[in-house]
């Protein structure tokens, strides 16, 4: 009985108008790029506030024009980075590299017409709109109030994102197209595959923690010890709250959203660092187990955060080797990044630049990462801005280069342009070098904090702390001032009317450039592509180029080859 | 190399997730990339509801996981009777499983009209359920026991909200499966008979694990 189909065929005509082009449109092309456009919002605003907090803390009277009327208070400066940090995580490393690129380019690397789920899609994206709109208005309300809305905002995210988790694990399980099996997905496939899977599991942890904290606040029951509730008048029944449970439902969540960030761009840097190489990625079956270890493992050691408020004595050494164990799938994708690099024929794209920028920045900061996950030493011997430095080079920075990476990388085949290179370089070295000096420097201050340098004499201590913590300021300003080369090129190339470019600028494999640039709306149209064989076949003798398309039938290779 | 057979089994077993989907490509030439792509199989509903109740168990295990941290750490936990109200919703809610898998029974049978019957059985048998539970509420509120009472009463209230939502989704579902003309659709009835009842089971058995978390930790 099985006739038509709403989702998974084809799109029979397009959507007619602006609005129904651009909101109420299921493509998946259409809600992918919604949400990179999202993303580049709230980075600049995340950005922002990360420059005005810089520079409250290096000079505290300093009048900054425009926005030194807004919310000049103690309470909003602390707002600031609860804000920085929701906008960033959410709206920009769990959106970006997942629920952008993924949304555009999952069903073209698989060959299928759309998501699973476009209706479902839609919702997740406007869902996520809204959380953005709250998480942001909350920053303009009142304390208590924009708290409310503010916790409201990520529950809605939460709903959100296990939409889009759920819509994506299924379109990677089920919409494959013929001969796309699962050794022949693209490593980027299978880590929104993964991401997906993670994603289902955690947010709903989250949004169980969130259902507790609005239920704390709008009915007054007692599941966290937060201050309305001590304020009301309390009945003799009403038992302490207890902030490790909050602690250890957070960090649940925490640790493995790290993850659901890191995959999309790890798979992301196999695939650039491969193509732009012009070599197969190096033990690709050994990346498969290792994505998936990243997944298992991130999923498994929440508890290494909750080390310091009262867990069973034998439960740290088991959660620190288990964080330890990360180290293992890391190893593996660092070996094979350089097995593939190895005697490749680089071309120094700036989607290659910022590749291997990306494992520069995951080895600088996966190494410190190794050293906080001790469960001994973490704690004692270095202070906030050690761990502050740490997750902002290996997942702040570091996925941020991923996004930068696919973004040059795939933007012909989303907009039938090129982003300009020359420019492109210059952003990434600026960034690059900027990066390292912002993130770098606070290590030092963090290890400093508990030495016995700084125990000894205190005030010459304070006096260097105060001229790093000026040298990252004015690192943070030109870091910050070289996006604007980024924005330059990114939106003049889209606003110049699209043209259409060859179908596969960079000699890449797979299905995505098999189709003209930009997608056509109906991606392959009547045609359903065939896949004959791996994602990676780069460097291959006795054919015309130096690569075999996946689509390519065996026959045809043999054809171009004679 | 001894591991190989069992890599060889583990690679088969992976290629084999997701059935259909991934095929050795015919090998004949040409013919076969221009004719119109088949619809779809209905098989993503199937991985969908799969995924989606492993996504709702993780969230009542963190519910069910911070209940249980609670009551045996809080110095002052206040016991909750649960009203007796509840066995019979929970013997409501069990029927209706049973009700609706005579309905996709008939339905096997190609008997629509015994089919719609006992799904419209169903479908009631859930919305007396949740009656049931507002009933419980008020029984709860005429003792002077409130959601922030105490904790156990907060957990009480979240338990059955948070269940009676999700259940009244696969309301929503039933009374969709009823209504909607299936002759134009993407999937077929009994399909989608089948993936609203594996929702529903779960629904049932989901709150047969809550009331014995209730029961037991008062």
């Amino acid at each position: 009985m099985v006739t038509s189909d709403s989702g998974g065929t084809a799109p029979e005509t397009r959507a007619h108008g602006f609005l129904g082009r651009t909101f109420c449109n299921t493509d998946h092309k259409v809600i992918g790029l919604n949400y990179l456009w999202l993303a580049l919002f709230s980075v600049f605003l995340g950005m922002g506030l990360s420059l005005r907090m810089r520079i409250h803390l290096v000079w505290p009277g300093a009048h900054i024009p425009f926005v030194s009327g807004v919310a000049n208070t103690p309470e909003h400066y602390a707002s600031l980075t609860l804000l920085h940090g929701s906008l960033m995580v959410f709206m920009v490393l769990t959106a970006a590299p997942q629920a952008g690129f993924g949304n555009y380019f999952l069903p073209l690397q698989i060959g299928a017409r759309e998501m699973a789920f476009p209706t479902l899609n839609l919702l997740a994206f406007w869902a996520t709109a809204a959380s953005l709109l709250g998480i942001t208005t909350a920053f303009f309300l009142q304390p208590e109030s924009g708290l409310t809305l503010w916790v409201e905002s990520v529950a809605l995210f939460c709903v959100a994102s296990l939409l889009s988790a759920l819509n994506f694990s299924v379109t990677a399980i089920d919409l494959r197209t013929k001969g796309m099996k699962l050794p022949r997905m693209p490593l980027t496939v299978w880590a929104w595959l993964l991401t997906g899977i993670l994603g289902s599991l955690i947010f709903s942890i989250l949004f169980a923690a969130c259902v507790f904290l609005l239920s704390d606040r709008l009915v007054g029951t007692y599941f966290f010890n937060i201050p309305q509730v001590l304020a009301r008048s309390i009945p003799s029944s009403a038992p302490q709250g207890i902030p490790l449970l909050w602690q250890r439902l957070f960090w649940f969540f925490v640790q493995a959203e790290v993850y659901v960030a890191m995959l999309p761009c790890l798979g992301i840097t196999c695939h650039l660092l491969s193509t732009f190489a012009r070599k197969p990625v190096w033990a690709l079956r050994a990346v498969v187990f290792a994505l998936c270890g990243v997944g298992l493992f991130g999923f498994c050691i929440w508890g290494y955060h909750t080390f310091e408020s009262g867990l069973n004595p034998y439960a740290p050494p088991v959660f620190a080797t288990l964080a330890e164990s990360l180290g293992l799938p890391a190893v593996i994708l660092l070996a094979s990044w350089l097995g593939t690099l190895w005697n490749g024929k680089i071309q120094l794209t700036t989607a290659m630049l910022f590749a291997i920028g990306f494992v520069s920045l995951f080895i600088a900061g996966g190494l410190s990462g190794l050293f906080l996950a001790r469960h001994d030493l973490g704690a004692v011997a270095v202070s906030d801005e050690f761990i502050t430095g740490h997750f902002h080079l290996v997942m702040g920075v570091a996925a941020t280069f991923a996004i930068l990476g696919a973004l040059f990388f795939w933007f012909p085949k989303m907009f039938g342009r090129r982003l300009s290179e020359p420019l492109g370089k210059l952003h990434f070295w600026l960034t690059f070098v900027g990066v390292y000096c912002v993130f770098m420097p606070m290590h030092w201050l963090g290890l400093m904090a508990h030495s016995r340098v700084g125990a000894g004499n205190p005030v010459a201590a304070a006096a260097a702390g105060a001229t790093v913590r000026e040298f990252i300021t004015g690192a943070t300003i030109v870091t910050i001032a070289a996006q604007g080369i980024f924005l330059f090129n990114f939106l003049s190339s889209v606003w110049r009317s699209a043209k259409a470019i060859e179908k596969n600028p960079w000699r890449a494999t797979t299905l995505e450039w098999s189709i003209a640039s930009p997608t056509p709306f109906d991606n392959f149209g009547r045609a359903e592509p065939v896949v004959y064989r791996g994602a990676y076949e780069f460097g291959v003798q006795d054919v015309a180029e130096d690569f075999v398309p996946q689509h390519l039938a065996p026959e045809e290779v043999a054809g171009k080859a004679r | 190399m001894p591991g190989a057979p069992v890599l060889d089994e583990i690679r088969i077993i992976i290629e084999d997730i997701g059935k259909g989907a991934g095929n050795e490509p015919p090998s004949g030439g040409d013919g076969d990339k221009r004719r119109r792509p088949d619809p779809p199989s209905p098989r993503r509903y199937y991985t969908g509801i799969a995924l989606g109740i492993v996504s709702i168990f993780m969230f009542f295990m963190a519910l069910a996981s911070a209940y249980l941290v609670q009551r045996s750490t809080s110095e002052r936990w206040v016991p909750l009777h649960v009203p007796p109200i509840l066995w019979l919703n929970t013997m409501v809610l069990l029927a209706s499983s049973v009700t609706m898998e005579r309905a996709r029974k008939r339905l096997s049978l190609a008997d629509l009209s015994g089919f719609r019957a006992l799904w419209m059985v169903t479908t009631v048998l859930g919305l007396a359920f949740l009656g049931g539970q507002l009933a419980a509420w008020r029984l709860l509120v005429a003792q002077g026991i409130y959601v922030a009472t105490n904790q156990g009463s907060s957990f009480f209230y979240i338990f059955t909200a948070v269940h009676g939502a999700h259940l009244l989704g696969g309301i929503t579902a039933l009374i969709y499966v009823y209504r909607r003309n299936f002759e134009a659709a993407n999937v077929s009835l009994s399909t989608a008979a089948e993936i609203t009842s594996y929702y529903w089971h779960f629904m049932d058995g989901l709150w047969v694990f809550l009331l014995a978390l209730l029961y037991l930790g008062k």
